[in-house]
């Protein structure tokens, strides 16, 4: 914990869904769905194409509304809360990102600040001061006035995700933050989410990838078909038949010799 | 836990009371920073961007350069020096004429039609995030147009043109929206279909004028292709009631459209209520294309364009909301102009010579080598 | 037993299956009957029955007239004009790979009417020279669009295609009127030729426009089995022994006779290559050897009945044919660019 007024960091906020539904029309995605997601930790949720994994990312970020139960963000309903002051508590990362041609690095963090703003509270010093730890905690300091067009994969990302830590939010949802990035940029991402969580955020993330999943996420959810099947510690969970029951694949589970995390070994289609 | 100490940062506000002009020291690169304390003692701010001031006073120069060019230009040849005696009162009777009578009040209609289109158009593209999402191209212009026609050459009902005009964009852009269906204003897709909206529109139009006389149908023919000449006189009052109030609307809604250019779900997760914000603007866009119809018919390039040249010298921090109503003026004053003087006697309608340019600028955008668009 | 299956492929997949003879039966009956209601229908006194009476035997000297001059010739270049654009859009489909491909969309007829607007402010006005000049006009137009998206690779997009071709016909549209607003008197010769009409026209007209058509005709005939399997891919028809770039230079030729002709007679006259084609794929499916056989049914089904209705609908003036073609083809339009997938062609 670095300064006294550290933007990374924040009061923790419990976030939930309890008997959770999420349709697109008249088909069901999923269904009573029950998860307290554990606060000042990064919780990855995994699980094959399909199972609904962002389906409930964008559920718990209000993006959809639920057909049945309640998101509750600590104790009350994400759905009576206003636009805004849901936004200055929770801040998302969509898969989909698409910004103006020409923006700036800078230009775009600043967006994340918008949520505290207001027509006669345009800047202030708190802005600048969030602003700028955003950009030095996601290390694009030397970025700041380069167009997005011109950065690399995991460069846009990083100042991405520098725009969501500029909304100061306890919590930061991500969907698939690694996806269509190379091996180094994806550590990159994962290191900096690792540094949020450090100073006591609270991260949610979609993660394609299950051993990333396990080696940069403190709680996994499982997913399988809209239903949780298992959640918890990865070391806990993830075992050859968790493995089985999500991707129908066999495999071997060996310890990460430096981290302790589960590595998949000898994978091969599930005999049935 | 780590917690963010707001108390470090209300003692430096405390700092500084008062208004004051940051300097770069404060205020973000490329802005200015204007604060000061209000009565309860809260920090107010104003951000202005530099650039976007810089590209407005521009365009409201360039704005009155051609203004005074429009006045003094024509059948009759009014120099600038004259222009103020003229202006004044005094002067030549003809050229007090020329000038009172006829120019200035076309140059007036001039540059509120054009600022309506550009501002429809450049509200359109943002809430559709697609720069051919203009009301001209998705056949908004055309559904206005054949509803006025209709009131014009008096098919059964006796409406007011603009109410008419209204009418018909709001049922275009129904259609439209309604038939591209859940898929929202995304990609080419929604132009496309604008276009069929547009077409069917067209036909209606030309329906309507096959049925009346062929002197009643001449007479309406320029009209048709947007012009200047026709102006009547409710349609100008309501345009010059509705454009003040629309551009402050849109300024309103300035911040939400903002982010409205990212993705969706990144202007929800910023804290926009982005689907009603969407629907204002929408709204707001079908009125102000109505209103313009109304007045010069459908000049619907001036929506492509005006937009274009605004955000080319604005800054991509926000929306140029009064950069494109001011560019949009300006190339609506320029087209008139040379339409009016380049090939005297004949007049030239606007809308041929903003389709003239606009053509091929619009071939350009979509030509353009990368898919960056879509 | 397989091969009673494999060889029920085989002959579906040779022969004209028997289904899509009596689909093209039921429309060259339709036909025939639209071609007699064209007879029968018009403006003007003499009404159906007096036309029918004529069409037997009896009737009089009026009837005869009206029937042998006015409408009969009017049937004859519907019927012409219609297979003109009908095959001409089923041609420019097949070699875009791109169902929105239409002469009228793509600024191929606007490039037409463009050229003849152009010769006839230039003081010209004979009938054969308007003919080359819209066909030569066409061919300008269509190279522009479809050289100009190939160029920028931009000839895989249909949709962008089609908005290019938009973009292109509103810049010829905007010059045209320019050059109607120039000379007065070559607008009042041409306002209702520009938006597309069958009134008025003579058998003159259709003698001029007879040579293209015929080269146009030779030359589909020989080109649709190469054309039918460049469907597959510029490489699988290279594979085939074909070659791509000759097919295609010799389709947008014949593109640029057809719809040059049919501009000439009818001015410009939209989505008819496109309802039409539309049309015809949903009937005999994607095959462009089948689907040219039902256009030139289809084509002049469509013109025809669209010329009756909107001789009809305001009647005693007239409406052009170009706005009901809109009306009808739209919708057509729309329906193509909604469908999740568009079929590449």
């Amino acid at each position: 914990m670095s300064t006294p007024s550290d933007a990374l960091g924040d009061e923790a906020a419990g976030l939930e869904a309890s008997d959770l539904g999420l349709a697109y029309g008249k088909h069901t995605i999923i269904e009573a769905l029950n998860l307290s997601l554990p606060q000042g930790q990064v919780t990855a949720i995994v699980g094959p194409n399909g199972c609904g994994k962002s389906t409930l990312l964008a559920g718990l970020a209000r993006l959809h509304t639920p057909s049945q139960g309640h998101v509750l963000l600590d104790g009350q309903d994400i759905q009576r809360l206003p636009s805004r002051a849901l936004a200055t508590r929770l801040a998302l990362l969509p898969q989909e990102t698409h910004a103006p041609e020409g923006l700036t690095v800078s230009e775009l963090i600043r967006f994340g600040r918008q949520p505290h703003q207001g027509w006669l509270r345009q800047w202030s010093e708190e802005d600048q001061c969030v602003v700028a730890q955003a950009m030095e905690a996601a290390d694009l300091q030397g970025l700041a006035d380069r167009s997005l067009d011109a950065l690399s994969g995991g460069q846009r990302q990083r100042a991405w995700i520098a725009m969501t830590i500029a909304q100061h939010t306890p919590l930061l949802l991500l969907d698939e933050p690694t996806s269509a990035l190379d091996l180094g940029h994806q550590i990159e991402v994962f290191e900096l989410i690792r540094r949020l969580a450090a100073k006591g955020r609270t991260v949610v993330m979609v993660v394609h990838d299950l051993a990333s999943a396990c080696r940069y996420a403190d709680y996994l959810v499982a997913m399988h078909e809209g239903a949780i099947i298992a959640e918890g510690d990865p070391r806990d969970i993830v075992t050859p038949t968790l493995v089985r029951q999500l991707y129908g694949i066999d495999c071997t589970l060996i310890p990460d010799p430096e981290t302790g995390s589960p590595l998949l070994a000898g994978i091969r289609r599930a005999s049935s | 836990m780590n917690s963010y100490s707001s108390s470090d940062v209300a003692m430096k506000r405390s700092a500084d009371r008062g208004p004051t002009l940051h300097g770069p020291a404060h205020a973000p690169n490329g802005t200015w920073c204007l604060a000061w304390s209000g009565n309860g003692g809260q920090q107010h701010s104003l951000l202005i961007d530099r650039r976007g001031l810089a590209a407005n006073l521009l365009l409201a120069l360039g704005l009155m350069a051609s203004s005074l060019a429009y006045l003094s230009l024509g059948s009759l040849t009014v120099a600038p020096w004259e222009l103020i005696d003229v202006l004044a009162g005094g002067g030549d009777p003809v050229a007090s004429f020329m000038v009172q009578e006829l120019r200035l009040p076309r140059l007036a209609i001039a540059c509120l039609t054009g600022a309506a289109f550009a501002l429809s158009g450049c509200l359109m593209q943002t809430l559709a995030r697609n720069r051919l999402a203009t009301p001209g191209i998705i056949g908004i212009d055309n559904g206005a147009t054949a509803f006025a026609v209709a009131s014009v050459v008096g098919i059964g009902v006796v409406i007011a043109p603009p109410a008419m005009a209204l009418a018909g964009a709001a049922t275009a852009t129904a259609l439209t929206f309604g038939l591209v269906g859940g898929g929202g204003a995304r990609g080419y897709r929604f132009i496309v279909a604008g276009i069929g909206v547009g077409a069917v529109f067209g036909a209606i139009t030309q329906l309507l004028l096959a049925r009346v006389s062929i002197d009643v149908a001449n007479s309406a023919y320029p009209w048709t292709v947007g012009t200047l000449n026709a102006r009547p006189s409710n349609a100008v009052a309501a345009l010059a009631l509705g454009l003040p109030l629309g551009l402050l609307a849109a300024l309103g809604l300035s911040r939400a459209l903002a982010v409205m250019r990212f993705s969706e779900s990144v202007a929800k997760g910023l804290g926009q209520p982005v689907n009603r914000r969407r629907h204002q603007a929408l709204i707001l866009a079908v009125i102000l294309t109505a209103l313009a119809v109304a007045v010069a018919g459908p000049v619907g390039m001036v929506g492509l364009i005006g937009p274009e040249i605004a955000r080319y010298l604005s800054s991509s921090r926000s929306v140029p909301i009064v950069a494109s109503a001011l560019a949009g003026a300006l190339v609506m004053v320029l087209s008139d102009l040379v339409g009016r003087t380049l090939f005297t006697p004949i007049e030239v309608p606007v809308g041929i010579v903003t389709s003239v340019v606009g053509a091929p600028y619009l071939l350009w955008i979509l030509l353009r080598t990368s898919r960056s668009l879509a | 037993m397989p091969e009673p299956a494999t060889d029920m492929v085989l002959l579906k997949a040779a022969g004209t299956p028997p289904r899509l003879l009596a689909k093209a039966l039921f429309l060259a009956g339709l036909l025939l009957l639209a071609c007699l209601a064209s007879l029968l229908f018009g403006a003007g006194d003499v009404g159906p029955v007096r036309a029918l009476t004529w069409l037997l035997g009896g009737g009089d000297d009026e009837a005869h007239f009206v029937i042998s001059t006015l409408r009969a010739p009017r049937a004859l270049i519907g019927l012409t004009v219609g297979m003109a654009l009908g095959v001409s859009g089923a041609l420019l489909q097949a070699v875009a790979r791109n169902p929105l491909a239409e002469p009228g969309l793509l600024g191929v007829s606007a490039g037409s009417a463009f050229a003849v607007a152009l010769i006839l402010v230039m003081g010209a006005s004979a009938a054969t020279l308007r003919v080359g000049v819209a066909q030569i006009g066409a061919l300008v137009g269509c190279l522009c669009v479809l050289g100009v998206a190939r160029l920028r690779g931009v000839d895989g997009d249909p949709i962008r295609l089609v908005l290019a071709g938009a973009a292109f016909t509103g810049l010829l549209g905007a010059l045209t009127s320019l050059l109607l607003l120039y000379d007065q008197r070559a607008a009042d010769e041409i306002r209702f030729w520009v938006v597309g009409s069958l009134s008025g026209r003579r058998l003159d007209d259709l003698v001029a426009i007879a040579p293209g058509l015929l080269v146009a005709g030779v030359i589909t005939l020989l080109i649709a089995r190469p054309l039918a399997s460049l469907a597959l891919g510029e490489r699988v028809a290279t594979g085939l022994g074909h070659q791509p770039k000759l097919i295609r230079l010799l389709v947008i030729f014949s593109v640029a006779l057809l719809v040059g002709s049919a501009t000439a007679v009818a001015g410009p006259i939209a989505f008819v290559g496109l309802v039409v084609p539309y049309a015809a794929r949903a009937l005999a499916g994607p095959d462009i050897r089948r689907t040219l056989w039902l256009c030139l049914l289809l084509g002049p089904l469509m013109v025809i009945t669209a010329d009756i209705i909107s001789r009809l609908l305001v009647a005693p003036s007239e409406m052009p044919l170009g706005v009901l073609t809109a009306l009808c083809g739209a919708p057509v339009l729309v329906a193509v660019v909604r469908a999740r997938r568009l079929p590449s062609l």
